[in-house]
């Protein structure tokens, strides 16, 4: 059959089908297939899986803890503790070398394949193609992130149980309690996580490299950690993408605090409209023009994007120092205070010795930091005096306590004492049974902003 | 009502840095026609068809197909169009069959039995679960016809479809052509190589350094052809010369190796039927550079197409085989 007039757009051309065209639900189908079938998918689906088992299975037969991640001395006393350190280790590296591998490769693997100009020749646009791979991405990303908060929560709770998690004001939660907090922190990951899905594809596309698009977002990442480290300014660590995983400590606090949520949930989403807005313009306009007039491999392109990104961390690392700090002596001393407050009170409690509800330590605390700069992340030490009434002459006896404070960017810090100020790191309750001495690691979190 | 041509493309200019890849090009490919584009390695057939694709975008000019113009990079519509340019590629690491399944959702989906139907068709049903990464070149020219056949197309743009193919499968894909080109599908086939197209195409459009050098029917190029060459073997081979010079078209002479070469501008019968005449029995008379040929070397290159062109061409045809 001819046709016998110009087709209008969306029009069947004659002698075919109506339902010719893709879309973009078809090649996500196509793509899922695809991603399902790769041998890097299933190894990472795996892992995922069987990972927070293997973690569990190894804290079960040693007694150490990894007590510089936050919650990580409660690993061996509540199944809750061991889902939040799993998630922080994620944070830090986990989620974006899974974005890498997952989806820093979903466009190059064209490139490599020399397959673009196949899919590119069949019913899908080029819009239908992007979305449909990116909506693969994020369902993939999306899946491994649920994979794991599911699978680390039943590790926790079967190889450890639903002992009772201790936030970081020093408080007991409930069991539901703690459930509601652990999903919640998990779901604050996801946008940060699409985040560095996004900066995958755009490395897939701009560089048109797989090596580039998987290794890329685990590079960045670990800039980003470093970057963490320096400066005492607050916006720029505020604008990373990786200080975005870390802020859910915050629901987890005596008095949460959500302005840092909401501005992480805020500059993912920048991260992710300025990545995938940068790889549709790349997409859109690029020329399927073949091997001949393709780039051609050298060393001038790669000898400068290392410059270029030397140049720019450097300058970053600069900019560390924008704007007000956000680590202080004053917001140190008003978090440490209260939770030191808590967990004596909570140790005093296991220990078997009656505590009347709402009681309260005077505790005189003195913080500095450890460095010439009195503000910013890093090494602090924290001087708690107690007093405690004493009949007598002296009304008051003066107990003090020094912790050495490590306190990252995002307000978070882990405080740590001598034994021969607060214990060992395991006590004996009332019962017998040895537990976690509350006071041996102190973790707390403050709101920088 | 006149039909609307499945592709017309006018004025098409596509650069690339300081190259001009396709010079101010204008195609028509009717319904139901077989069009060879021809055109020496780096003539522009390639980039011709990527921009017919929308695989990149014109500098100048403009495409439809079915009358429907090609439209922005994003949104551009290729229903009813199928083929590839250079070689077919696909995903090594899956079947063939999966990767027509793959190729087919992104059309809207297909049914298995539309699959094993096309792998049929071009011989490819006992390989279909194979990984692709152990086809042999032919093989994964023959997928690449199968995953084109798969959108049962209207419009089939083919470059250098029997690449690769043995001449079993280039004559079998001949086949293949006309037989779609009389169900009513245009088809635009590329090559460098005329002979593969000789028997397949109506008509031609011959791309030198871009631009179009010749365009016409099939007939009409046999007709404008500077000539043709032959290798010729008699009883009487002496005599054959010497019958020769009294045809003004036929210019004879004899190779080191002994053997009679001719160079044929016109038509070769009455120089046949005179060697009859004298008892000079024809043992051989291979055709070597064929009419269109020549027209082809000659359209696409400098040299002019004279009796000594022609010999020298024989020489190049002859190195070649």
């Amino acid at each position: 059959m001819s046709a016998t007039h110009a087709l209008r757009p969306g029009e069947a051309v004659p002698g075919q089908p109506a339902r010719s065209h893709g879309g973009v639900w078809h090649v996500y189908r196509a793509e899922r297939r695809k991603l399902s079938t790769q041998l890097s998918t299933r190894l990472l689906a795996l892992f995922c899986v069987l990972g927070p088992f293997a973690f569990a299975g190894v804290l079960k037969i040693q007694s150490g803890s990894p007590a510089d991640t936050l919650f990580g001395v409660w690993v061996h006393q509540s199944g809750f503790a061991l889902s939040l350190v799993v998630l922080s280790f994620c944070g830090a590296w986990g989620f974006p070398v899974l974005a890498g591998v997952l989806c820093g490769d979903i466009f190059a693997s064209e490139d490599r394949y020399g397959t673009w100009k196949m899919v590119l020749t069949r019913s899908s646009t080029r819009r239908d193609l992007f979305a449909g791979k990116l909506l693969a991405a994020v369902t993939f990303s999306v899946a491994l992130l649920v994979l794991l908060a599911v699978s680390s929560l039943v590790a926790g709770l079967l190889l450890v149980g639903d002992g009772a998690l201790v936030d970081l004001g020093g408080r007991t939660l409930s069991t539901g309690h703690s459930l509601v907090l652990v999903l919640a922190a998990w779901l604050l990951n996801v946008l940060p996580m699409l985040a560095f899905t996004s900066l995958a594809v755009l490395l897939s596309i701009a560089t048109r490299n797989g090596i580039v698009g998987v290794v890329g977002p685990a590079l960045i990442a670990l800039v980003m950690q470093l970057l963490l480290l320096v400066g005492s300014g607050v916006w720029l660590h505020l604008l990373l993408a990786s200080s975005a995983f870390q802020d859910w400590y915050a629901l987890f606090t005596a008095h949460p605090f959500f302005g840092p949520l909401v501005v992480a949930c805020i500059v993912s989403v920048i991260w992710i409209v300025a990545s995938l807005l940068g790889a549709w313009l790349l997409i859109r306009r690029r020329d399927y023009a073949g091997t001949a007039v393709s780039r051609r491999p050298g060393w001038v392109v790669p000898v400068r994007v290392a410059v270029g990104s030397a140049a720019l961390v450097a300058l970053l690392a600069i900019a560390s120092n924008w704007g007000p700090a956000g680590d202080t002596a004053a917001k140190l001393k008003a978090s440490i205070n209260p939770t030191f407050n808590n967990l004596t009170l909570l140790q005093q409690r296991e220990l078997g010795r009656t505590v009347a509800p709402g009681a309260k330590l005077n505790v005189l605390t003195n913080c500095s930091r450890r460095a010439s700069t009195p503000t910013g992340p890093g090494d602090w030490i924290c001087n708690l005096d107690v007093f405690i009434p004493q009949p007598g002459a002296v009304p008051f006896q003066q107990t003090p306590v020094t912790y050495d404070v490590s306190v990252q960017s995002n307000g978070c810090y882990k405080a740590e004492s001598p034994p021969s100020f607060v214990g060992q790191q395991t006590m004996k309750d009332a019962a017998g049974n040895q537990v976690v001495n509350p006071l041996f690691v102190i973790y707390g979190c403050f709101n920088p902003l | 009502m006149t039909a609307v041509a499945a592709v017309r493309a006018r004025g098409l200019v596509k650069r690339f840095e300081t190259t001009v890849a396709v010079d101010r090009v204008d195609l028509i490919v009717e319904e139901g026609e077989v069009r060879g584009l021809l055109g020496p390695n780096g003539a522009g057939k390639t980039t011709l068809l990527r921009l017919l694709f929308g695989l990149v975008a014109p500098d100048e000019g403009a495409v439809e197909l079915f009358g429907r113009p090609l439209g922005a990079s994003d949104t551009i519509n290729l229903d009813g169009v199928a083929g590839f340019v250079e070689e077919p590629t696909f995903y090594p690491y899956l079947s063939g069959r999966v990767n027509l399944e793959l190729f087919a959702e992104l059309d809207g989906g297909a049914d298995a039995s539309r699959v094993d139907e096309v792998l049929e068709r071009v011989g490819l049903a006992s390989r279909g679960s194979d990984r692709v990464s152990g086809y042999s070149t032919g093989m994964r020219q023959r997928l690449g016809i199968a995953a084109a056949l798969l959108r049962s197309p209207r419009l089939l743009l083919l470059d250098e479809p029997t690449s690769g193919l043995d001449p079993a499968g280039a004559r079998d894909m001949g086949g293949l052509v006309r037989r779609l080109a009389t169900e009513g599908t245009a088809v635009l086939l590329s090559s460098h190589l005329i002979g593969d197209l000789e028997n397949v195409c109506d008509s031609y459009t011959v791309l030198r350094l871009g631009k179009v050098v010749w365009n016409g029917s099939a007939q009409q190029l046999r007709d404008q052809a500077p000539g043709s060459a032959y290798r010729l073997a008699t009883s009487d081979d002496a005599r054959a010369l010497e019958i020769a010079e009294q045809h003004p078209g036929v210019h004879a002479s004899r190779a080191p190796t002994g053997e009679v070469r001719l160079a044929v501008q016109g038509r070769i019968d009455a120089y046949v039927l005179d060697l009859g005449r004298a008892d000079v029995a024809v043992r051989r008379l291979e055709l070597v550079v064929s009419p269109l040929e020549s027209m082809f070397f000659a359209l696409t290159s400098d040299v002019e197409l004279d009796p000594a062109g022609l010999t020298e061409l024989i020489e190049a045809a002859l190195a070649e085989t």
